[in-house]
């Protein structure tokens, strides 16, 4: 019952002023009073981002400078996990590649496969919204761990994958314990959890006025050329969200390569959030793993900033 | 009609304040400390024991058998004991230990923790986050009267108790007696030497076609390999290795290399695809040996094997000298635990008492109290009373355990999994392989 009086009286307070809501002082003041009621609903949202995302990644930029091994206390060794991230670690740059090689054969695969898709289904009528579903169902599911103890199973030497080629006569193969292959499983697996690009894709499509189709019909447009002329230009700034967010998460990706492959074998998928998590987990060194944490972040803000910087050249918005 | 929206809110607001009121005092156990504390004081107020009512967390990891068996006991407990509650939390071994950690960054670490020998308890112990059990000991609350000193002895890091052991544990070379038999080649004996062990393997894969034996990974593998050759993994005060000589590491490599090479042995693309004992290759009858497992993990296997499987110790003229007897398990108290006395009843509970063993059998080790042990004699099952035998046997037959394992151990064992498995997939020779585990683990130690 505590709560009641501030909000009455505030209520009051509100009241009274929205009589003189046109003399210019005075409605200065009821915007800020709106705006306090809008932080009051905010809070629970900025408390939570405060102490569970803020703080924690502060902290990790701090013990990222640090020696620290879960219990204790840190002690500061300055760039040194740093140094030794770059000059004296070859499995960080093993990782390294790994990671660049999935996210940038995974990431267009995705894209590809979504736009694709969307384009069938904008031209679906009939019970669109299951279809839609279906094929958003993957994605709902797709970071979680049924899906890829479930990748395991099918690419596993006795898998489904296996028992397919062998009925057709073709030869099996070890697609999880072969170095050379294991890492496509799991781009593979990045490529077919296209759903929610698929739905952006789709509210993309579906925005694109059809008077440009027809105008450019009776002008003699092929398929084609309204395709690359109309489709795709006019798609451009949804492209360009796509590949940003996608981005991001392909260099993000731990599941996969922690549940199907333990970043086995020799190393051939170990992700490097796969490897940043072992640092922390296995051998303890929370400072070097936020060391690590901290470098994969620059390469994003600078793989983002390069995507938008680049997309002056290719992205066009229809009110210019 | 602004207005009227306004009070709209304001009541529902109200009504959301009440409600939210009265529900506080009857708050859901979460997994944060006050809140389990809360839901202590409300059993407190339910008990009909005089006994304040508590609750203890108890952590392990293991196969599914262990969860059966285990829950089973705290069962059992529970009912000898109504005051306590005990909340459970079980994995598998992977991951058990990164749990454990944030547990511990957290100072939440549970009453009960089932903690492992070696790296493990070493590390826990040099942070000071295991209690000193040395107390509960001398005052009888853990009874240890009987049990062999050097036993008590492994469960303590620095001359303190941090741990007692579940039960005796020792590395194993498990068979297929009739898949011997079938192939009509002589199984091997406690006498083996590295040459039989080859040779065995060979015949059998001739002889069936199938893998003479599963590849070993190199962590207990190569660790028992340098002991029996006299070495070890680490130097005494674990600041470097505990060899020499490259030769002997690519030596081991090279036996592995070439009996894969042969189709003796699988190669990782086949052991990678193992999830856990009930899925190995001598459970599946893809091999009838394994040359390394631990004492306490044989009943598994035979249970889901479904046919009997014999022991005999590892390889090698000087096997006394490589096999060692070690605690298969620790019980420690995390040392943030608020009910200290009652976990160590548990514990006690868990070491002294016969009807635990007659349900988890050997799979937490053999009982490290001798009237546990006699007790149990006449009514153990056909397989355990074979771990019991292996376990006495090598109990006469091998030399302490390595203790000096530092907590960088797990990177340099990774380093170790790694060059195995580039060796084992033909990227290095074995002879870069052996150079290069040397470069890493001595830039790791060096830290």
């Amino acid at each position: 019952m505590r709560s009641q009086s501030p909000f009455l009286s505030q209520k009051k307070r509100g009241g009274m002023m929205a009589n003189h809501v046109l003399t210019q002082p005075k409605r200065r003041k009821y915007r800020q009073y709106d705006n306090k009621m809008g932080y009051l609903f905010l809070s629970p949202f900025i408390i939570g981002t405060v102490m569970l995302t803020l703080f924690p990644i502060l902290y990790s930029f701090y013990l990222s400078f640090t020696e620290f091994n879960m219990v204790g206390t840190p002690s500061w060794i300055g760039m040194e996990n740093y140094q030794e991230a770059f000059t004296n670690d070859p499995k960080f740059w093993d990782a390294m590649k790994v990671t660049f090689l999935y996210a940038g054969t995974g990431v267009p695969i995705r894209l590809v496969f979504a736009l694709l898709i969307a384009l069938v289904l904008n031209k679906v009528v009939e019970a669109a919204g299951i279809y839609r579903t279906l094929l958003y169902l993957p994605s709902i599911v797709g970071g979680s761990i049924g899906v890829a103890i479930m990748w395991r199973q099918l690419f596993g030497n006795d898998g489904a994958v296996n028992s397919i080629l062998a009925t057709f006569g073709l030869p099996t193969h070890a697609w999880l314990g072969d170095p050379n292959t294991a890492i496509w499983t799991l781009v593979v697996l990045y490529g077919w959890q296209f759903g929610s690009s698929m739905l952006i894709f789709l509210a993309g499509l579906r925005n694109i006025p059809t008077n440009y189709y027809e105008a450019s019909a009776v002008d003699g447009a092929s398929k084609l050329q309204q395709f690359f002329r109309i489709t795709i230009p006019m798609l451009t700034p949804v492209i360009l969200f796509n590949t940003v967010m996608q981005t991001i998460q392909g260099f993000m990706a731990f599941t996969p390569s922690f549940i199907i492959t333990q970043g086995g074998p020799v190393n051939s998928t170990l992700l490097y959030i796969l490897y940043m998590y072992r640092n922390a987990f296995e051998f303890f060194k929370m400072g070097y793993a936020s060391a690590l944490a901290w470098i994969m972040l620059v390469i994003i803000a600078i793989f983002t900033a390069l995507i938008f910087k680049s997309s002056e050249y290719w992205v066009h918005y229809e009110d210019n | 009609m602004k207005k009227f929206f306004g009070f709209m809110l304001i009541f529902l607001f109200l009504l959301l304040a009440a409600c939210s009121g009265d529900s506080d005092e009857e708050t859901t156990p979460d997994a944060t400390t006050d809140d389990v504390e809360q839901s202590n004081e409300n059993q407190e107020e339910t008990a009909e024991e005089g006994e304040e009512a508590i609750t203890l967390r108890m952590s392990w990891w293991g196969s599914q058998n262990r969860h059966d068996m285990t829950n089973e006991i705290i069962e059992l407990y529970e009912e000898q004991n109504p005051h306590v509650t005990i909340q459970t939390e079980f994995t598998g071994f992977d991951g058990y230990f990164e749990k454990m950690a944030a547990q511990a960054s957290g100072n939440n670490l549970p009453d009960i923790m089932q903690q492992n020998f070696g790296e493990y308890v070493n590390q826990y112990a040099s942070q000071d986050l295991l209690a000193d059990l040395g107390p509960y000991v001398e005052e009888g609350t853990i009874d240890l009267e009987g049990v062999a000193d050097t036993v008590i002895e492994s469960g303590k890091v620095d001359g303190t108790l941090v741990g007692i052991p579940t039960g005796t544990n020792a590395l194993v070379a498990t068979y297929n007696p009739s898949a011997y038999e079938e192939a009509g080649i002589e199984p091997p004996t406690h006498d083996w030497t590295w040459d039989d062990f080859v040779d065995i393997a060979t015949q059998y894969h001739e002889a069936t076609g199938d893998y003479g034996t599963r590849l070993a990974e190199p962590g207990n593998m190569f660790d028992y390999y340098l002991r029996e050759k006299g070495y070890s993994l680490f130097n005494e005060d674990s600041s470097g290795l505990g060899y020499d000589d490259d030769q002997v590491l690519t030596d081991y490599l090279a036996m592995n290399k070439d009996m894969i090479d042969a189709g003796v042995m699988p190669g990782y693309d086949v052991i990678q695809q193992v999830q856990g004992l009930e899925d190995e290759l001598i459970v599946r009858g893809e091999t009838p040996l394994d040359p390394t497992n631990w004492s306490n993990q044989v009943g598994t296997l035979e249970k889901t094997a479904g046919e009997p499987l014999e022991m005999v110790v590892l390889p090698g003229e000087n096997n006394d000298q490589g096999m060692f007897l070690k605690p298969s398990m620790l019980w420690s108290i995390g040392k943030n635990s608020e009910h200290k006395e009652e976990a160590a009843k548990f514990i006690n509970f868990f070491t002294n008492t016969v009807e635990v063993f007659e349900v988890i059998g050997s799979d937490r080790g053999v009982p490290i109290k001798p009237e546990v042990r006699e007790a149990l004699q006449p009514n153990l099952s056909e397989i355990d009373q074979k771990v019991y035998e292996y376990v006495n046997y090598v109990a006469e037959n091998s030399s302490p355990a390595d203790t000096n394992y530092p907590p960088a151990a797990s990177e340099v064992l990774s380093h170790l999994e790694d060059i195995d498995e580039m060796v084992m997939y033909g990227q290095i020779t074995p002879e870069e392989g052996a150079q290069q585990f040397r470069e890493a683990a001595e830039s790791v130690l060096a830290e």
